[in-house]
């Protein structure tokens, strides 16, 4: 691979451009090669000392890319991690990498990057992100159709709808819905990815029977305002 | 390529002998292009939208995957592992292997005249079937890296040669407050081409396009010019998956010719190394990406003259190529900017690049073949992009290259290279591997002027053309 680097004898005699130059392309190019922690150490399949440090380095160098580099995703459809339940994520992770969790972006990307996971990784990326603080909610628009939205999704998720046999959310999530238990935390979490979820409970790709139970009747309207409440909570 | 044009007799019009080579020129510019492999799905597990857009566009994620050594991989493993637990061996059960096939066909406004017959037109409708067919071994080769390497049967070659290649070595540091630091190598043979985002020419738009059509008569060298033509290693890092910095060194690295190089290389050869160099800013927030960056390389060649120009008389035989001697220096500067918006069910990007060559002919004016020792070329290419659920959508694309007037070094009617028009692109998707796109481009001016350029009444809008390309990936 370094042969095009040695140049032809005629062409040394003729170089106008002094040898050290390219010399010292090389040192620099050598400098940045320290045999350190491989990049693959922190694919998931490559690591034989499922650390803490370990779960770092997956966390930060591929996790990070989506989820944003302390769990705290900007992409709306991608979840903030930060804070999260440990028992959640574990149960997620298993279930991506068991292939058993069926929603779009769960096939497009979590069953490929959790396949190979370990279990000591699971456990050890579920601490990683349940320690990291979660995210304060970005401040709310004083716009009257979100004010709306959000009084409808407050009174939802602390009351349900009862004519229609929604539960209110409350009542497994926590009334500061930081999650219990093996229900997640939804406090602060993407408005576009609890809307995603709560249409995929619906349709059963995120196939729940609890929240296909509790989704059944739920209108988009009404998931848009939960969503849009929760996103705005602390 | 020029080689199966014939050359000009005693009694080929004028016309003609300045076609020969404007018609050759497309062809070089429009070099195939590398695309998508679905060997990373395969690999990686992740589904073709991860990484793109639609493909060959790169999201974010396919960013890092290609900046952290197209190495992430979710399949079983053979390993071999030393008592310190370090890795000496992790080879992936299935090889990383794809195939690509575009077939076109591509309606100009007007044929172009026959190459061989004064009086002819050639055929108009130029089916390739197939315009062309890649292997590719894209993905992991051990821990630290991976492989992006490009074999292809073009039809207008008729043969297999190298692609695109890019060897990487990277690896990836957590710096404090959990930042992020990737840095690498490549090894790669085309100025550009390890680049990440597709601004810049070897992975910018069009992603495909006719080799059959006229397309833009000259072009700067980091445009394009150079591809598979030189070898290079290039040193990056990037910075909390934001600040991108790039430093490498091209030479020469000629297919198709044995041993040193020497009078027998046709096309250029590079006199010195010539550096590379890359920096970009990319900030990312909800859907939005924004890259704001800047590129250059500069190229000390001695011009693809044969014979001996200066001897008295002037010769063109017995001498070979020129290659040694004064040099012709070429300075590219670029400027480029990228917009993503990724959401659901709606994509777009805006992408553009801005590309100035100052030319010293020093060499090329002594052979005879310039006449100004001081040109310029130069280069913008805005484009913007939709994708409606990334099955349908389609592109717009404005181009533009200007540059000094040269009675020798330009051979066009004007001496002038300037050619400008856009192209529309509308593309269907049935599947995320499959693209069928029509492409329309349009010339405002080619080689200096609107209408008449070549003298002989063919006019910028004879170019226009229609092309069908159905592209599969599999």
């Amino acid at each position: 691979m370094t042969c095009y680097l040695k140049l032809p004898i005629n062409a040394r005699r003729r170089s106008s451009t002094p040898q050290w130059r390219v010399s010292a392309l090389l040192l620099a190019t050598g400098l940045l090669l320290p045999a350190t922690h491989a990049w693959s150490d922190a694919a998931p399949n490559a690591t034989p000392n499922a650390t803490p440090n370990a779960a770092q380095q997956l966390a930060v160098g591929v996790c990070a890319t989506c989820h944003g580099a302390r769990g705290i995703s900007n992409l709306p459809k991608i979840p903030v991690l930060a804070g999260q339940g440990e028992a959640y994520l574990t149960a997620q992770l298993h279930a991506f990498k068991t292939q058993t969790r069926g929603d779009a972006d769960a096939i497009g990307y979590m069953w490929g990057m959790a396949a190979d996971l370990t279990d000591e990784q699971i456990l050890n990326l579920s601490h990683y992100y349940s320690t990291a603080a979660a995210p304060t909610p970005a401040t709310v628009s004083t716009r009257q159709a979100v004010t709306a939205q959000i009084t409808l999704g407050a009174h939802i998720y602390t009351q349900g709808i009862a004519d229609r046999g929604v539960p209110a959310c409350s009542a497994c999530h926590g009334p500061d819905a930081h999650g219990l238990g093996d229900f997640p935390r939804l406090a602060s979490q993407h408005a576009a990815y609890i809307t995603k979820q709560l249409l995929s409970f619906q349709n059963t790709t995120r196939d729940v029977a609890v929240m296909h139970a509790v989704t059944t009747t739920l209108k988009n309207a009404e998931m848009t305002a939960v969503a849009t409440y929760l996103q705005a909570l602390p | 390529m020029t080689a199966t044009h014939p050359m000009p007799t005693l009694h080929t019009p004028r016309w003609l002998t300045l076609l020969a080579p404007l018609m050759a020129l497309p062809i070089l510019l429009y070099a195939p292009l590398a695309t998508a492999v679905p060997s990373f799905a395969r690999q990686t597990g992740m589904a073709c939208a991860s990484c793109h857009t639609v493909f060959p566009e790169l999201t974010h994620f396919g960013r890092m995957f290609k900046a952290g050594g197209y190495v992430i991989d979710n399949l079983k493993q053979v390993k071999d592992m030393s008592l310190e637990r370090r890795e000496n061996l992790s080879l992936s059960d299935l090889p990383p292997l794809s195939l690509m096939i575009q077939v076109s066909d591509t309606e100009l406004a007007k044929p172009v005249p026959d190459s061989a017959r004064a009086a002819g037109a050639s055929q108009n409708g130029t089916v390739a079937f197939p315009q062309q067919v890649s292997i590719f071994y894209a993905g992991k080769i051990a821990p630290h890296v991976g492989a992006f390497l490009q074999l292809t049967y073009g039809n207008d070659s008729g043969t297999i040669g190298i692609d695109n290649v890019d060897l990487r070595y990277a690896d990836m540091r957590v710096l404090p407050n959990d930042q992020s630091l990737v840095y690498g190598v490549s090894l790669n043979n085309n100025p550009t081409v390890q680049d990440l985002w597709n601004s810049t020419p070897a992975f910018g738009f069009p992603y495909v396009s006719s080799n059959s059509a006229l397309g833009i008569p000259y072009a700067t060298q980091i445009d394009g010019s150079r591809g598979q033509d030189v070898a290079g290693i290039s040193a990056y890092v990037f910075w909390k998956e934001s600040v991108y910095a790039e430093l490498g060194v091209y030479r020469s690295a000629k297919q198709g010719t044995a041993g040193p190089l020497d009078s027998t290389s046709a096309g250029g050869v590079l006199a010195t190394p010539a550096p590379y160099w890359r920096v970009a800013y990319e900030t990312n927030q909800g859907p939005h990406s924004l890259m704001l960056g800047a590129y250059g390389m500069s190229f000390k060649l001695y011009p693809d003259v044969a014979g001996c120009p200066s001897c008295d008389p002037p010769t063109t035989q017995g001498y070979g190529h020129l290659l040694g001697g004064p040099s012709d220096q070429f300075r590219d500067l670029a400027f480029d900017l990228q917009y993503q918006f990724l959401s659901e069910p709606h994509t777009a990007s805006l992408t553009a690049t801005h590309i100035h060559e100052t030319q010293t002919l020093n060499a090329s004016v002594l052979a005879g073949v310039a006449q100004r020792l001081d040109n310029t070329l130069t280069t913008s290419r805005v484009t913007a992009t939709y994708y409606y659920k990334r099955r349908i959508g389609g592109a717009v694309n404005a181009f533009s290259t200007t540059g000094s007037q040269d009675d020798l070094y330009i051979a066009t009617t004007t001496h002038l290279p300037d050619t400008r028009g856009l192209t529309a692109e509308l593309s269907y998707l049935p599947w995320l591997n499959t693209k069928l796109s029509l492409q329309y481009t349009a010339y405002s001016k080619y080689a200096g002027l609107k209408q008449n350029y070549d003298g002989f009444g063919r006019n910028a809008s004879d170019n226009n053309s229609l092309y069908f390309v159905a592209w599969l990936a599999y």
